[in-house]
Formats: C-alpha cells, structure tokens, sequence
C-alpha cells in the first residue's frame, strides 16, 4: 500500500521516491518510536497529575489528615526509637543515664529528619547532598 | 461485660495447639487473617475470571486496585521497582481487606493488634535490607551517609540516618495499628452510649439518637480511614523499596 | 516503696513542662497560619523557618520528657 502511495504521489519525481520507499520503513519506526515517547511522556505527565488533581478535588481535608497523621507518628517513632536505643544501651554497656539522654536527643533530631522527609522538605535518604548538608546543621541546634 | 470498648479486641483459642511448648493455637485473630486471605483472594480471582473486555463493575473495581497500586509503585520506585508489584499489591490488599472486615459488627480487627502491624512492618523492612544488601552489597549502607556532609558532623548525621531507618517499622505499624485501635474503640464507646442512655426510658431513648448519629459517622470516618492506612502503608512500602533499590542517589 | 511513689510523681511533674511546648507549639503554627493565610504566596518558602522553629520548641518539651524518663528508668 505504501508503495502505491508513493507512486501516486510522485510520479514524475522517480528521484525522490527512491529514497522514500528506502527510508519510509525507518520514517516510520521513528514515527512509531517517537509517537509511543510522547504518548509515554504524556502518561507520565498526566498520571501524577490525574491522580492528584482527583484526590485534591475531592479530598483535600481527608489528605491533610491523613499527612497530619503520618508526620505525629513519624516524630513519635523517631523519639521512641532513640529512647529505646539509648535504654537498652544503658542496660548493657551500664552508662546510666548518659546512653538515654545521648540518644534521645538523637532520637529527637531523627523525629524531626522523618517529618521534614514525609512533609518533602528535605529530599530522600541519600539525595540532594546541598540540601542536606544545609539542613542538618540547623537541625542539631 | 458488654460495655467494654476493650473487649472486642481479645484474642479466644479457638484450636488450642500447642508445640513443643511453643503455642501455636488457631485463634480467632488466625481465622480473620484466613478469612481476609480468602476473602482478597476470592474477590480478585472471581472478578477477572470472566476477562471481559468491557470490565463488569466488580471486575473494574479489581482493574482499580490493581493500577492504583501499580502506578503508585511506579512512582515512588521507578519501573525497576515492578518486581515487587507482587509484595506490596499482596500487602495492600491483606491490610485494606483486614481493615474492611473489622468494621463489620461483631467481627475481629486483625490490624488492631500490634503484633500483627509489626510483623507486616519488619516483612517489609527486612525485604529492603535483605535486597539492599544483596543487589549493592556494603555499598548499600551509603543509605546512611548523605553525601557532603561535613567530616566533623559525620558521625552525628550517620547516627541520626540509623535511628531514622530503625524508626521506620515503629512508625509503620504504629501508625495502622493505633488508628485502627482508636477508630474502633470511639465506636464501641458511643455505641455503648445508646444502649446505656435508651436503658433510662422515653427522654433517654430520644437523648441516644445523638450518639447514634455519631456513631453512623464515625462507621464512614472508618470505612475513609481503613482505605486511607491501606493506603499509606503501601505507599510506605513503596518508598522504602525505591531505597533498597537505587540507594545512592 | 517511698522513693519509687515520690519518682513517679517527680516524672509526672516533670510532664507538666511538655505543656509549654504545646503552647509553644500552638502559637508557633498558629501565627504560620495567620501569616500563611495573609500572603499565601510566601507560606511555602517559611515552610523551613516554621519546622525550626518547631524544632527548637519541641526540643524544650523533650528535655522535661527526658527528666521524666529518667527519674523513671534510672
């Protein structure tokens, strides 16, 4: 079909339907390739987005309670574990009270890492080395 | 005692077994997470069996659940990350349907008990050490170590990135286990109200219509949060994958 | 008996000090909001100012957390 096209098209342009039949098929793989990109790229875009855009309409108040509750047991957690560390240290290593206080603080900084992660404030573990290294030092104050 | 908001929560041996003194009964808690399994199983197999083009609402409703957790996987873990659609479609399903279960009358709340939170939190936490480990070696231990931190500071932020990563099954199972705790025992609570206050006779009875309003509201709050906790444990879920998997960068 | 009756006491009094940083708290995210809703435009980039300043104030309602664990664990 395609080349009954092409002789249609240009019939007095043999020189140029040569190179169209030759290049037609891999015009079109690109074509194909190109086209299956954008749509790739327009589900991307529009996936995060659709879903979002849903949620928010319908339930801004359910996800904000939702984050509300994911940032107090993030903190919570993280205090509980330093304490918890820092007891069992002391347990062991017989440091009382120091093993307590040493990790709950730390406990405390790390409460404060897991809400700014979950609230998307400082990037995952691992990431954006900047930001980090900006954060962290006022974290610890 | 009917009126106690704890009671619901007991765990009856059903099969007393027991194992080389180890107990291994077949309680009531064992029966609702085999009910839950048959219950996600059955639904899931019986509404895409027909393969319909054009779904049927049930089947829809499977198709759903199976791209919403997909695309929140692939979100949060990259496609990399699909390997373990299996993992946390099985997660999101066993806590979702779990959740829902225990909202009907009379039946037992498997996720209202730490135990069984905590188990599901350490499956998940020790997936991601074991594939961390496993994919990058001791090079997964990066994780700890943000890059460009001052050598002086070092020590504290590697501390602080441990109990970080330790808090995460706390904060986890924490987090399903009391929100299902609490939702369901403010409806014992208030449902006791009504059968407390209508026991007083004709101003009573017209005074527990409030506590049963509440407690029709606070039922749908419950039907929201159990999608919600679902929701966000497989969310979680996901991002602690996304760390096993690409954890230095 | 006596100095474990007076230890759970001293920690439920050391408690009270979580108080204030509730107060804090509420003042801190309170006025946020107030600001946030004034210029909503600028709430995003204090978002790091607010959680320092809950850091700092929470930081307080630790260390009297921190009393009260240890008069109970020690």
């Amino acid at each position: 079909m395609g080349v009954a096209v092409a002789d249609k098209n240009g019939p007095d342009e043999t020189g140029k339907t040569g190179p169209g039949e030759q290049g037609r098929p891999d015009i079109r793989d690109d074509d194909l390739e190109r086209r299956r990109q954008k749509l790739e790229a327009t589900l991307a875009t529009r996936r995060p987005d659709r879903r979002e855009g849903g949620e928010g309409a319908r339930s801004s108040s359910t996800a904000g309670y939702g984050q509300a509750l994911k940032l107090s047991s993030e903190f919570i957690a993280g205090i509980a574990v330093g304490a918890g560390l820092g007891w069992a240290i002391d347990r062991m290593a017989g440091t009382s009270p120091w093993g307590l206080i040493v990790f709950l603080l730390l406990g405390f900084g790390a409460g404060i890492l897991n809400v700014l992660r979950s609230a998307g404030v400082v990037a995952d573990q691992g990431l954006k080395a900047s930001d980090k290294a900006a954060d962290k030092p006022e974290k610890e104050k | 005692m009917a009126n106690d908001p704890i009671h619901q929560f007991q765990i009856a041996k059903w099969i007393p077994i027991e194992i080389g003194g180890l107990d291994f009964s077949f309680t009531n808690s064992s029966a609702f997470m085999v009910a839950t399994v048959g219950a996600a199983g059955a639904f899931l197999f019986l509404t895409t069996s027909s393969r319909g083009l054009i779904p049927s609402r049930l089947q829809s409703v499977s198709e759903m659940s199976y791209e919403f957790v997909a695309s929140m996987l692939r979100d949060a873990a990259g496609s990399q990350g699909m390997k373990f659609f299996p993992f946390v479609f099985s997660l999101f399903m066993f806590v979702l349907v779990a959740n829902l279960l225990g909202l009907f009358p009379y039946f037992f709340t498997v996720t209202s008990h730490i135990i069984v939170t905590f188990a599901l939190a350490l499956l998940v936490i020790g997936t991601v050490v074991v594939y961390g480990f496993m994919k990058h070696g001791l090079a997964f231990l990066k994780l700890f170590v943000p890059q460009g931190v001052p050598a002086v500071l070092a020590p504290l932020v590697v501390l602080i990135e441990v109990i970080s990563f330790l808090s995460r099954p706390i904060s986890l199972s924490v987090r399903l286990f009391a929100n299902m705790l609490a939702g369901h025992i403010t409806l014992k609570v208030f449902a006791g109200f009504v059968t407390s206050l209508s026991a007083l006779g004709f101003v009573g009875v017209a005074g527990s219509i409030l506590p049963l309003l509440m407690t029709v509201a606070i039922t749908g709050l419950e039907v929201l949060v159990a999608f919600l906790q679902a929701y966000v444990f497989a969310v979680l879920t996901s991002m602690y994958i996304n760390d096993a998997i690409h954890p230095g960068h | 008996m006596e100095a474990e009756a007076a230890k759970a006491i001293g920690a439920g009094i050391a408690c009270l000090g979580m108080g204030g940083a509730g107060i804090g708290l509420g003042t801190i995210f309170g006025n946020y909001l107030a600001g946030a809703l004034r210029n909503p435009s600028a709430a995003d980039g204090q978002f790091g100012r607010l959680i320092f300043g809950f850091a700092v104030t929470e930081a307080l309602g630790i260390f009297s957390l921190l009393v009260a664990l240890l008069l109970l664990f020690t």
